[in-house]
């Protein structure tokens, strides 16, 4: 119950879109989410695993057998579109039990099939309903119950809660790991939803430009970000170039920062992140200069309930911060811990730009 | 209120007035006729040029559902399922054609490309179909593909493929029993321009193959009261067609 992509590329034709030199695998019973900005090949990927797209190297292997010329049809891979497209003219009961019946499974049989698949979302007791007659949370999950009945090898799941209201996609996150995790199976989730890719999934695969630039648990892309496209994807972010000037310092538009500058080279570039919630907010300068402090003039301030995010200018330089104090913001303390370096933006070396 | 009034009885008004011809005894410089007779359906009835048309029309009517249905369901459905909307803007321009161009037009290239050595067929009842076939197909193509593009139809049959449907089973589980209303309703479309249709059937209809419409003009040249009962068969078999499609629409749906 495992997919691997092995070094898989497609272009579209006429075009310079499409994803390049994919090498992944999803294991058996694993939930991997695939994130990426529009364009970047995240669909894609989903499609050439779906057979509605053939990669023009590379192969697509599912429980170790490859799949790569095999038609949708034969691929036996459940898919959960944006859409849900159950089909209008059918009974939710025989939604669900259509991948049975073009399998050949009697009647009396995949009816029974299809009502405890139902079941097992909630809406056993909708069975002989039409599907135009349900909200859009319950048609998400008749169509889940509909990719699953089928024992699939794997489950595809193509931007599944973003045509619900903002209230409903918590709940249904909850009731698609839930489901998943009964079946088992391994899940290819794409998403443009940083927040759902995170809650969600086992591993986390951030596209850009078509291509994987990370792969990592939820945690790790978050904490330790391979590049300044992933930090600057995944989460909010404060991202300052810089140089090293000596081992432990670092130098930025805000002023010199004390952190760990281990595997850089003193004089060479770095990217400087601080996620903005680890940045300690100050109401007064404290009287002794301390490393890491910097006072400034607050020049956004957005209440948005739990949090309160407010950027803070410091010189010619911008210091983004989290946090849930409500009082005046006079300075902020950046804890060398919370300092993480990443290689420098390689634009960044053409301009040459200290922002 | 008084404009709808006045707007359907200047609709109803020539077809009462068809009516109440058909079954006047003489009619001839006064307002409306004179006398009640049956004769008039009974010597369109017993008339072997009428007798041929009306069978000639039914079965170009018939034979030309039958085409377009053949024609029309994989076509539309190949240009609604291509990927690229250059193809599919390309293909509703070339399948409307028929529509923008007269069919007077039309009629005169048949007359050229059919009468010549090679493709000598003009007169056969076969080209009057054909003809129908190219003055049709656009309507029924266009009932179909925005139909097709209303249900999403393309999303539809990727899902079903996706739950092991192979060609077939997505064809008939899937894609026909979703266009079946459209389907019908474009099909009581066809009947009735295929029926009324008089300009190409005029100029290529052969001596044998005419259609009712054709002989009905002959009709106009001799007895008011006969002229008018075969234009009320022409009218009530325009109306059954399209209420027997209606009522198949119907019962498709029940």
């Amino acid at each position: 119950m495992s997919v691997r992509f092995e070094n898989v590329s497609f272009r579209y034709p006429g075009s310079t879109a499409g994803v390049f030199d994919i090498d992944l695998e999803i294991a058996t019973g694993e939930l991997l989410a695939v994130i990426g900005p529009s364009g970047s090949g995240k669909s894609t990927l989903l499609k050439l695993l779906a057979g509605f797209a053939v990669p023009d190297a590379g192969r697509i292997l599912v429980d170790g057998r490859d799949v790569t010329d095999l038609e949708p049809h034969e691929r036996a891979l459940g898919v959960v579109f944006q859409s849900y497209a159950l089909f209008p003219h059918m009974s939710l009961w025989r939604n669900v039990a259509y991948p049975l019946k073009v399998r050949g499974t009697p009647k009396a049989e995949r009816r029974q099939r299809a009502l405890d698949a139902l079941a097992r979302v909630g809406l056993a007791e909708f069975a002989e309903r039409a599907p135009t007659s349900l909200s859009g949370g319950q048609q998400q999950r008749v169509a889940l119950a509909r990719a699953l009945v089928f024992s699939p090898r794997a489950l595809l799941l193509d931007e599944p809660l973003s045509a619900l209201d903002a209230a409903l996609r918590h709940g249904m996150r909850d009731e698609i790991l839930r489901v998943q995790r009964g079946a088992g199976i391994a899940t290819l989730h794409v998403t443009h939803d940083q927040e759902e890719a995170l809650s969600m999934g086992d591993r986390v695969a951030v596209m850009h430009a078509g291509r994987l630039i990370q792969v990592a648990a939820p945690r790790e892309l978050y904490d330790r970000p391979a590049s300044r496209t992933v930090a600057a994807f995944v989460g909010h972010a404060n991202l300052w170039d810089g140089e090293v000037r000596a081992p432990g310092r670092v130098v930025t538009r805000l002023g010199e920062l004390a952190c760990d500058t281990a595997g850089f080279e003193p004089g060479g570039r770095t990217c400087v992140l601080v996620r903005p919630e680890q940045v300690v907010p100050l109401a007064e300068l404290p009287g002794a200069a301390r490393p890491n402090v910097f006072y400034g003039r607050i020049s956004e301030d957005r209440f948005l309930g739990a949090v309160r995010r407010c950027d803070l200018e410091v010189g010619s330089g911008l210091v983004r911060i989290e946090t849930n104090i409500r009082t005046a913001i006079a300075a902020v303390s950046i804890p060398p811990e919370a300092i993480r370096l990443l290689p420098p933006d390689p634009t960044a070396l053409h301009t040459g730009s200290l922002s | 209120m008084l404009a709808t009034i006045l707007y359907l009885l200047f609709l109803l008004a020539p077809i009462a007035l068809l009516a109440l011809g058909s079954v006047g005894e003489t009619w001839t410089n006064t307002l409306l006729p004179s006398g009640f007779t049956g004769r008039w359906y009974a010597e369109v009835a017993a008339d072997p040029s009428f007798q041929r048309a009306f069978l000639t029309s039914l079965k170009v009517v018939a034979a030309t559902c039958i085409l377009d249905m053949l024609i029309a369901v994989p076509l539309a459905y190949a240009i609604h399922a291509s990927a690229r909307r250059g193809v599919q803007a390309a293909a509703r321009v070339v399948t409307l054609l028929p529509v923008a161009t007269p069919e007077l037009v039309l009629g005169f290239g048949f007359i050229l490309v059919f009468s010549s050595d090679w493709l000598p067929w003009l007169g056969s009842i076969w080209l009057l179909i054909a003809a129908h076939v190219v003055v049709t197909l656009p309507y029924l193509l266009n009932i179909l593909l925005s139909d097709m593009g209303h249900l999403r139809l393309d999303e539809l049959e990727r899902v079903a493929a996706t739950l092991g449907a192979p060609f077939s089973s997505r064809f008939l589980d899937i894609v026909l029993p979703l266009i079946r209303h459209s389907l019908l309703a474009g099909l009581i479309t066809v009947s009735a321009i295929s029926i009324g249709e008089f300009q190409i059937s005029n100029l290529i209809a052969g001596f044998l193959s005419r259609t009712y419409p054709i002989t009905l003009l002959q009709a106009f040249y001799g007895a008011t009261g006969f002229a008018c009962a075969a234009t009320i068969v022409l009218l009530v078999l325009a109306v059954l067609a399209s209420a027997g499609g209606a009522l198949t629409a119907r019962a498709a749906r029940g």
